[in-house]
């Protein structure tokens, strides 16, 4: 089986080495996608031992992983895993996601921090997330305990059914809505997602969630 | 009444930037036209604002400048809405340059 770990980054020179490190260590092979740094992320990951692709301009997260998976299909890669740069993720847990694949027989697992564990996560943070569970809800059907979680698993043929329009952040929910659209089989998984003062700073805003609703709205 | 004045200059001011633009080739002659008549058409209401009563009476709205604000109203929203349709285009477009971009380089290496 070949597996992909794909890490969309952006100004994570001071991460980047360290986590496509714990990653290489486990034997995978690891694309980052830098999104148009202004830092050495590119270079760190390269030493690290990642193959890098570059976006000249900054496009966002949901182009970053989209410029990955095209690659990943292209190298015929069959599974894929998300991974984030800034080192929020645990690499001993991508094992975990492949065996709850192979266990299961889903298209995709979704990771989940509140089945999991969220260490530190800022009060308001869970509220967010916590409310967008009944947006969600609401707009897909999809009953799953964690919506904006970029550790995911998905399948070469689950990716080959989905099409992916968003940019930027709302990207995420963009994932879920290609699940309940092409009806895939998905299933959750227990992750931990631990916050430190760095993540913190680099994480999106709060305020960011107007901006996703409104990419939302106005779909390209 | 002094508004008239302050329009009437600033229109005046705007075509004369327009007749700059138009030499310097930023404009071409069909945009230059279509403008132009805009502005005339808001130099005469502005001069006549009782032309703009007239047709609120017809149109049952009670005050000329009243019909004119309704009516600026839906352009601009339908201008802003062509506005962002274009500029959903253009991002679109710059992603997929610079994705291609970015997995040529792979493919030659």
């Amino acid at each position: 089986m070949k597996i992909l770990i794909i890490i969309p980054a952006y100004n994570e020179a001071k991460k980047i080495e360290q986590v496509v490190a714990e990653i290489k260590n486990q034997d995978y092979d690891v694309l980052v996608v830098d999104d148009g740094s202004s830092d050495d992320t590119a270079k760190m990951a390269e030493q690290a031992g990642a193959v890098v692709l570059s976006h000249q301009l900054n496009r966002g997260q949901g182009a970053s992983l989209k410029t990955g998976i095209k690659y990943a299909l292209k190298k015929g890669y069959d599974t894929v895993v998300f991974f984030d740069a800034d080192d929020q993720m645990d690499a001993k847990e991508i094992k975990m996601l492949i065996t709850k694949q192979k266990e299961t027989g889903v298209e995709v697992v979704l990771g989940s921090r509140f089945l999991g564990r969220a260490i530190n996560i800022p009060f308001i943070k869970k509220i967010v997330l916590k409310t967008a569970l009944f947006g969600t809800r609401l707009m897909t059907g999809l009953k799953i305990t964690d919506v904006h979680n970029g550790f995911q698993l998905w399948t070469r043929d689950a990716l080959k059914k989905i099409e992916l329009k968003q940019d930027k952040q709302a990207y995420a929910s963009e994932l879920l809505d290609q699940i309940s659209k092409k009806k895939l089989l998905y299933c959750e998984a227990p992750v931990t997602i631990t916050y430190t003062n760095y993540s913190k700073g680099k994480g999106q805003k709060i305020s960011n969630a107007f901006n996703i609703l409104w990419d939302l709205v106005v779909k390209k | 009444m002094l508004i008239q004045y302050i329009l009437i200059a600033t229109i005046l001011l705007i075509i004369i930037r327009q007749i700059y633009l138009l030499k310097d080739g930023k404009l071409n002659k069909r945009q230059f036209i279509l403008w132009l008549l805009v502005w005339l058409v808001a130099g005469i209401v502005i001069i006549f604002p009782d032309i703009t009563s007239y047709f609120a009476i017809k149109a049952g709205v009670t005050r000329g400048v009243d019909l004119v604000v309704y009516i600026s109203i839906i352009l601009l929203f339908y201008i802003c809405f062509r506005l962002l349709i274009r500029i959903e285009k253009m991002e679109k477009n710059i992603t997929d340059f610079v994705r291609s971009v970015a997995l040529k380089d792979k493919d030659e290496e």
